[in-house]
């Protein structure tokens, strides 16, 4: 072979290369955090197309819940986001009570929001955990389950649960706090709080992470109100919207918190959007301890629940964005309709948007920036 | 603006399109005749409700008809509003939205999906959450399945 024949030979198999490929991703690969199943369309290591494939967690939620009286879907909404279930409860159950029309004991409100709190600073360390394994640090993942072992504690001392809770009810709460949990939970706390410069240590200011997720994956404020975006992604674009502030409900209007807002959309702001997060957390539940009031924790509430005709929409800022619930009541004891409107789900719809452009590997990253449940996603 | 306002402002200028409207809190309702949803939410998007929360899917069956609900709030404004379309069970396509708000592409994949509404001028009408080869809308009451376990109260 002589030098040009060689030469063509090369020219012809860059040909090749050059071509665009499919590449399946997932549904098992484990940076997609459960069962998410991406179609890249590469040229090159350049990612120029993005397709998710979803549902291969799906059960059609919402017609269980049709199916089912209102307080047995609150099981069910565990297994929404697994990760928040707390949350979900807490969604759904002030759905209900919009719709009924109750008012919940002053220190049951007080006890969702503790607890809700706490849960969203459980979720933030999941996903900060393996948001770092995503991008090869292990050591803040075992930092972050660390952390979360103390919280599962907390909610295993209330509900004798780990994971799925189902501890909310309609007008209240079913159990009180156990004796030692206010002490226990300043503890924790006080434990917690020094931990988190430890995050910062080897996050924050490593310059290897900042690197890896600065100006990645960029996210302007237009395009976010668009997708309608919502929570720490939103914020992460620049935007102050916070329905704990904007919309306010169940007692979140009596607490004192900072909502942290990004500057450029990228994944690195709404890396420090969640970390900042974790912080202003805390302080609401110092701020509820402190004013943790006595007294009934359940409203009278009938035996058979129905609630009027009539349909109602309501969100709450869940750990990963917008939860939103539309239940249209017929007057009988089952919802008519049943509708889950899942943060991740939006969330996710724009990943075709924001991944494209980027390298292979940046996908991981991205994706994991964006905080997807697909027990939400798929419902 | 207030939601009197937006019900007004609306009444005004599609008249008959709305076929009935009520004031909840902060929340404008209303009704409106399928033909004109894209230029009333047009509307409704350039007065600042420019935030669609979510769109869903009601199967009304004791009409004949299924509903498309759309829930639209705004960042900067405390107001927000509801908007429902009936469109015939026999023929249910109503007029997409996705290329107002980006969002709607995937909320009205998941329409299609589970009640079978069709969205003319979506880019990507296929199903979402199920296999491509599924038969039937599960969420239509009339959906027959024999894995479905109906609740009976004891």
């Amino acid at each position: 072979m002589n030098s040009h024949e060689h030469d063509m030979e090369i020219a012809e198999r860059t040909q090749e290369t050059m071509e665009e490929m499919y590449v399946n991703m997932g549904p098992q690969h484990p940076s997609t955090h459960g069962v998410l199943r991406l179609m890249l369309k590469l040229d090159g290591e350049v990612v120029t197309e993005v397709i998710p494939y979803i549902g291969y967690l799906h059960r059609c939620h919402e017609k269980i819940g049709e199916n089912r009286i209102y307080t047995q879907i609150i099981p069910y909404t565990d297994r929404l986001d697994y990760l928040a279930s707390m949350y979900n409860n807490f969604g759904f159950v002030l759905t209900v009570e919009r719709l009924l029309g109750v008012t919940v004991p002053e220190r049951a409100e007080y006890m969702r929001v503790i607890l809700g709190e706490l849960q969203r600073i459980a979720s933030h360390l999941i996903w900060l955990g393996t948001f770092g394994l995503d991008l090869g640090n292990f050591t803040i993942f075992m930092y972050c389950f660390r952390e979360r072992e103390k919280i599962l504690d907390l909610f295993e001392s209330v509900c004798g649960q780990r994971l799925n809770y189902a501890f909310y009810r309609i007008g209240g709460m079913p159990l009180d706090f156990p004796d030692s949990f206010v002490a226990d939970c300043k503890a924790f706390l006080e434990w917690f709080k020094p931990r988190l410069p430890e995050y910062d240590a080897v996050m924050t200011d490593n310059i290897i992470f900042q690197k890896r997720v600065q100006g990645l994956g960029i996210l302007d404020a237009k395009t976010a109100i668009n997708y309608a975006i919502s929570g720490p992604m939103l914020r992460a674009s620049g935007i102050k919207w916070d329905l704990r502030r904007n919309d306010p409900y169940s007692i979140y209007d009596r607490f004192e918190f900072d909502i942290p807002v990004g500057a450029s959309g990228d994944v690195w702001d709404r890396y420090m959007v969640r970390r900042i997060e974790m912080e202003e957390s805390v302080k609401i539940v110092e701020q509820a301890l402190q004013g943790l009031p006595s007294g009934e924790i359940m409203a009278k509430m009938s035996k058979k629940l129905k609630p009027p005709v009539g349909d109602i929409y309501t969100r709450v800022e869940s750990p990963r964005g917008e939860l939103g619930f539309y239940i249209v009541s017929d007057g009988s004891e089952k919802p008519y309709r049943y509708k889950v409107r899942s943060p991740t789900f939006v969330n996710l719809s724009v990943l075709p948007i924001i991944g494209t452009g980027c390298l292979v590997a940046d996908i991981v990253a991205i994706l994991g920036s964006i905080d997807i449940v697909l027990g939400e996603v798929d419902r | 603006m207030t939601p009197d306002e937006v019900i007004d402002t609306i009444k005004a200028q599609f008249g008959d399109a709305v076929k009935a409207s009520e004031v909840k809190g902060v929340e404008a309702r209303m009704d409106i005749h399928r033909e004109r949803n894209y230029e009333i939410l047009t509307t409704l998007k350039g007065m600042g409700l420019d935030y669609l929360n979510c769109l869903s899917a009601v199967d009304r069956i004791a009409s004949g008809e299924l509903e498309v609900v759309y829930n639209l709030s705004s960042l900067s404004l405390p107001t927000k509003a509801l908007v429902r379309v009936r469109v015939p069970r026999e023929d249910p396509i109503i007029r997409s939205v996705a290329s107002l708000w980006g969002t709607a592409d995937w909320h009205e994949r998941e329409a299609f999906d589970m009640m079978g509404i069709r969205f003319d001028g979506h880019p990507d009408l296929r199903r979402i959450l199920l296999s491509e080869d599924w038969v039937g809308y599960p969420l239509r009451k009339d959906y027959q399945d024999e894995r479905l376990v109906p609740y009976e109260p004891v």
